[in-house]
Formats: structure tokens, C-alpha cells, sequence
């Protein structure tokens, strides 16, 4: 099938939105919501939930920190669920496709960020100037920075798409588009493997098997697994809490005993 | 000078929840990352007790760099707010350093529960769900952000009025909320691997009348053994130096393509 014009334009729109989404309200800003929506536009929701679920797994709870750039597959779930829908040639070959958008979407977000420095300059400059609203404009209008950032690509991969998408086709041969699949079904444990770097994995290694075993062995469903976390981290915080509680009887005892003063109210991270 | 008309109203703090809802992040830049939202989010509040130089004191001082987690840091602007709205411009230093010295351990709460947890365990469920086609996990995640969205409000709220007092009482029970919810997020991501990674490898060895099933005899010694060993490997290699999740992404990528052409594995 080929695309109509309207579901570009909504397209770009929820390109730009989604970025502005997930720097302020939160509420759309994960591939899965946004591959799902990318889907209802294009009329095929099951294909959207699909490809932004395979994305969702690669960046799975690793958004930007401290301002490094990361893929954007939420620009990649839409290039990728129009892709899958009029290419007719499934999911896995798409995100194969998705991938490398969310990846450029990288040195762009790198852009929009060096770009807003200019507003940065501007305010210094009307602060000093004693000119507030003029500056406070300026901590605003990053927004177009940000937005244009995805919105044009994703506007012009969705124009020239129909084409690019039949001419890849037929040049593609057939070993690399199974092993487009066979990429698409693995490229979540560049996901995992990220967050088990990031949280204290090693802490915690008996869950990260607990979990393990109740999936592969005991087939139990995500949401029952997330329960079971649940009970576990319950148990936790109790004990967690009625340690704190008994070293803060002993430290009051102490400051009966010796008078003793504790001035360290710091945080530990 | 400080008046008691100056005493900021609930309906103040809303607007600087808004004002921070809104900007903290529209702007950011890598000079000074988060300062135009935090600017931002206070200049009502500056404008209405400062004027001429000591306005222009305070912008200068409320728009140096600032970085802290979107979600939580309005906590600051609440502690910020309290002091200033008592001691004015005189608390110039105060807030400078309560800046500098709550962005930290905020961004490390908010970027843990927030930026990881929170979006492994909605993520993984619906990612799961939607793999099969059911968009409930979406929703749910949807639900969830709203909740969330709700909450971010309070945060402003309570350090305007708890402030000092919460940070040296709460901190305690803090880490034991975030240890449990890093609990339950590895307890879901161990649930991950066997669930959403798929792959087969389809070599079957014939001899006469005997045929053994490669993947078979991998499933006798553990179930989703090459789902378990490949996330090894790139958590090994992402230990190592001058690898970026970028870089481990075309790795993998290429590695399904090669793998697949060779017949090690299948979808």
C-alpha cells in the first residue's frame, strides 16, 4: 500500500510532539505508545505495537542522562511502522530499517542541543540588560529546536518513502533480509545488557535469577513477574526500614548516654 | 524588603510547578544544561520581590548551570522559594549552594526511579504484550504516566514546605525505596531475556537413522541459553573501553545478519 498525504502530515506532527512530550509532560515518550499510535494512523495497530515493543526492548529504561544523546526509536517506531505497513514485509525486516533512523536521530539530537545554546547566550545577555520577559521567551524556544529536529526527517523519510521503500526491495537479496529478522528478534539485549550496566546488577544478582526462572522454567506471564518483584521488594523495604528504625533507637540511646552529636546529614548515593 | 502580603499562595507554587512542567527542559543546552527552566520557573517570583540591580543579581544567579532530574528537581525550586520568600536577596548564597548541592542526589533518585525502574518495569510488560498483538500494556503504561504526571506536582510542594527538615529525616527511607524498586526492576529484566529474545538455532545433525536437534539438546541444558549468552557478551563487551551503546547496537545488528547467513541461527 502507499501512504496519503494526511498520514504524513500526522505523522510529523506526532514526530514532533513525542519529543516535546518527553521533555515535559512524560506521557507518550516511549517507543511502545508512539509505535502504537504510528499504527492507528496507519490503520494497522498490531504492526505498530510490534515494532515499538522490539524498540521499546532496545532502550528499555535507559532515557538521557545528564544530557547524553541516546537512539531516539521513538522517531525510529514511526519511520519503521510505516516501513513494516507498506512493505508488506513484516516486522523484523522494518526495524531493521527503524534502527539506523534511531541511530542518526543521535547526531540530530546532538544538533538541537548545540543549537539551544544560542538561546542560552540570548538570556545571559537580556538578564543583563534587565529585559526578564525577553529572556524568559528565550528558555522557550528550544521547543522548535527540538521538534524540527525529528519532525523534518521524519517528514522527508515519509515523503520519499513509497520509493525508497520499493527500490530497497528489489535490490535486497534474500539472505540479508532473513538476517534482518533474525537481528530484529536479538536487537533487545543491547537493551538489557545496557540497563543491567546501569542499575547495581551485581547486588541484586539472586532476583535477576529469580526472575529468570519463573520466565524460562515456570512460564509464568511478565505481569505475575512483576507481582512477584513486587512482593520481594516489599519484603525489602520492611526490613530495610526496621534496620533504620533500630540504628535510630541506638544512636538516640547513644546522644542519652554520651551526648552524643551527629551533624552528618548526608547523602549517601 | 519582605512583607507579609509577599507569603506565597498555593496558587504560586502551582505556577511554578506549571512554569517548570513546561520549560526545565525546552531549552536545554550544553553550556548550561537546565538553567533557562529553572530561570524560568522562579522569574514570576523574582520580578515580584526584586528590582533594578538586585533583579538583575538574582536572574544572573537563578540562571547559572543547572542539571538536575525533570521529574523531582521542582523540589528545589520549592525549598528555594521558601527561603527566599523569608530572606530575600540576602539568601543569594544560600540558594546558590542549596543549587549546586541538592541537583546531585535529586537527579540520582529521580534518573534511578523515574528514567530506569519505572519505565523497565512498564516497558517490559508492554513490550511483552505487545509483541502479541495486545495493546493493554501500552495503556497501562499510558495510565501510569499520568499518575506520575500528577505526582511530579507535590514534589515542588513539599520541599516548599517540609524543605530542610524531610532532607535529613526522609533520606534514610529514600534509599530503601529506591533499593526496592531497583528489587523489582531486575527481578522483571530477568524475566526479559527468556521472553522477548527469540531466536533458534536450526542445525539438526544426521546420522542414518539418527537425528539430533541442536536447539533440543540446548533446551535440556537450559532454557534460552543463546538469549542468556548473548546478553553476556554485550554486558561484557559494554564493560570495555571506547564501547558506546551506539556501537553495541551496529554490532548486534550486523552480528543477526552474519549468524543467520552462516545458518547459526534462525527467527
Amino acid at each position: 500500500m502507499t501512504i496519503q498525504w494526511w498520514q504524513i502530515l500526522l505523522l510529523t506532527g506526532l514526530a514532533f510532539w513525542a519529543i516535546i512530550d518527553q521533555l515535559t509532560v512524560a506521557v507518550l515518550n516511549n517507543p511502545l505508545a508512539i509505535g502504537m499510535i504510528s499504527g492507528i494512523i496507519m490503520g494497522d495497530i498490531t504492526t505498530g505495537l510490534a515494532v515499538g515493543a522490539t524498540l521499546q526492548l532496545m532502550v528499555l529504561g535507559v532515557s538521557t542522562y545528564g544530557g547524553a544523546s541516546m537512539p531516539d526509536f521513538m522517531t525510529g517506531a514511526i519511520v519503521g511502522t510505516v516501513y513494516a505497513v507498506i512493505s508488506g514485509k513484516g516486522v523484523q525486516f522494518a526495524i531493521g530499517l527503524a534502527v539506523p533512523v534511531g541511530l542518526l536521530m543521535v547526531q540530530l539530537d546532538v544538533l538541537a542541543r548545540f543549537a539551544n545554546t544560542i538561546f542560552q547566550h540570548r538570556i545571559d545577555t537580556f538578564i543583563k540588560e534587565n529585559k526578564p520577559n525577553a529572556a524568559a521567551r528565550n528558555a522557550l524556544w528550544g521547543t522548535f529546536t527540538w521538534g524540527f529536529s525529528r519532525a523534518l526527517p521524519v517528514f522527508i523519510l515519509l515523503v520519499v518513502g513509497n520509493d525508497v521503500v520499493k527500490a530497497i526491495l528489489r535490490v535486497i537479496p534474500a539472505w540479508l533480509t532473513d538476517g534482518l529478522k533474525v537481528s530484529g528478534h536479538i536487537l533487545p539485549i543491547v537493551g538489557i545488557a545496557i540497563l543491567l550496566r546501569y542499575l547495581p546488577t551485581k547486588r541484586f544478582i539472586s532476583y535477576l535469577a529469580i526472575g529468570f526462572i519463573a520466565a524460562a522454567y515456570l512460564k509464568m506471564p511478565m505481569l505475575g513477574v512483576a507481582l512477584l518483584g513486587a512482593a520481594l521488594a516489599y519484603i525489602h523495604y520492611t526490613r530495610e526500614v526496621e534496620k533504620l528504625e533500630m540504628k535510630q533507637t541506638n544512636t538516640e540511646k547513644q546522644n542519652e548516654d554520651e551526648e552524643y552529636t551527629n551533624d552528618e546529614g548526608e547523602y549517601e548515593n | 524588603m519582605k512583607t507579609s502580603s509577599n507569603k506565597l499562595t498555593k496558587r504560586d507554587l502551582f505556577r511554578a510547578n506549571w512554569r517548570w512542567l513546561w520549560a526545565s527542559q525546552l531549552s536545554w543546552n550544553y553550556e548550561k544544561m537546565m538553567a533557562p527552566g529553572y530561570f524560568y520557573s522562579v522569574l514570576p517570583f523574582l520580578k515580584r520581590w526584586y528590582k533594578d540591580d538586585e533583579l538583575v543579581e538574582m536572574m544572573q544567579m537563578q540562571s547559572q548551570f543547572f542539571n538536575v532530574n525533570a521529574f523531582d528537581g521542582n523540589f528545589i525550586i520549592g525549598m528555594d522559594l521558601a527561603i527566599e520568600e523569608k530572606q530575600g536577596s540576602k539568601a543569594k548564597d544560600t540558594i546558590a549552594g542549596l543549587k549546586t548541592g541538592l541537583m546531585g542526589p535529586l537527579a540520582g533518585v529521580g534518573d534511578t526511579i523515574f528514567g530506569a525502574i519505572i519505565p523497565t518495569i512498564c516497558g517490559s510488560i508492554g513490550a511483552y504484550m505487545g509483541l502479541r498483538g495486545n495493546p493493554f500494556g501500552a495503556f497501562l503504561w499510558i495510565i501510569v504516566n499520568l499518575i506520575i504526571l500528577f505526582t511530579r506536582f507535590s514534589f515542588l510542594n513539599l520541599g516548599y514546605s517540609q524543605g530542610a527538615k524531610l532532607i535529613d529525616s526522609a533520606s534514610g527511607k529514600l534509599n530503601a525505596i529506591t533499593d526496592s524498586a531497583i528489587l523489582l526492576g531486575v527481578t522483571v529484566v530477568g524475566a526479559l531475556v527468556p521472553t522477548v529474545v527469540n531466536v533458534k538455532v536450526p542445525f539438526v545433525y544426521r546420522a542414518g537413522k539418527v537425528t539430533l536437534k541442536m536447539q533440543s539438546i540446548l533446551n535440556q541444558i537450559m532454557p534460552s541459553l543463546v538469549p542468556v549468552l548473548l546478553v553476556a557478551l554485550v554486558y561484557w563487551l559494554l564493560g570495555k573501553k571506547h564501547v558506546t551503546s551506539t556501537k553495541m547496537i551496529w554490532f548486534v545488528l550486523i552480528l543477526g545478519i552474519v549468524l543467520s547467513y552462516f545458518h547459526i541461527l534462525s527467527a
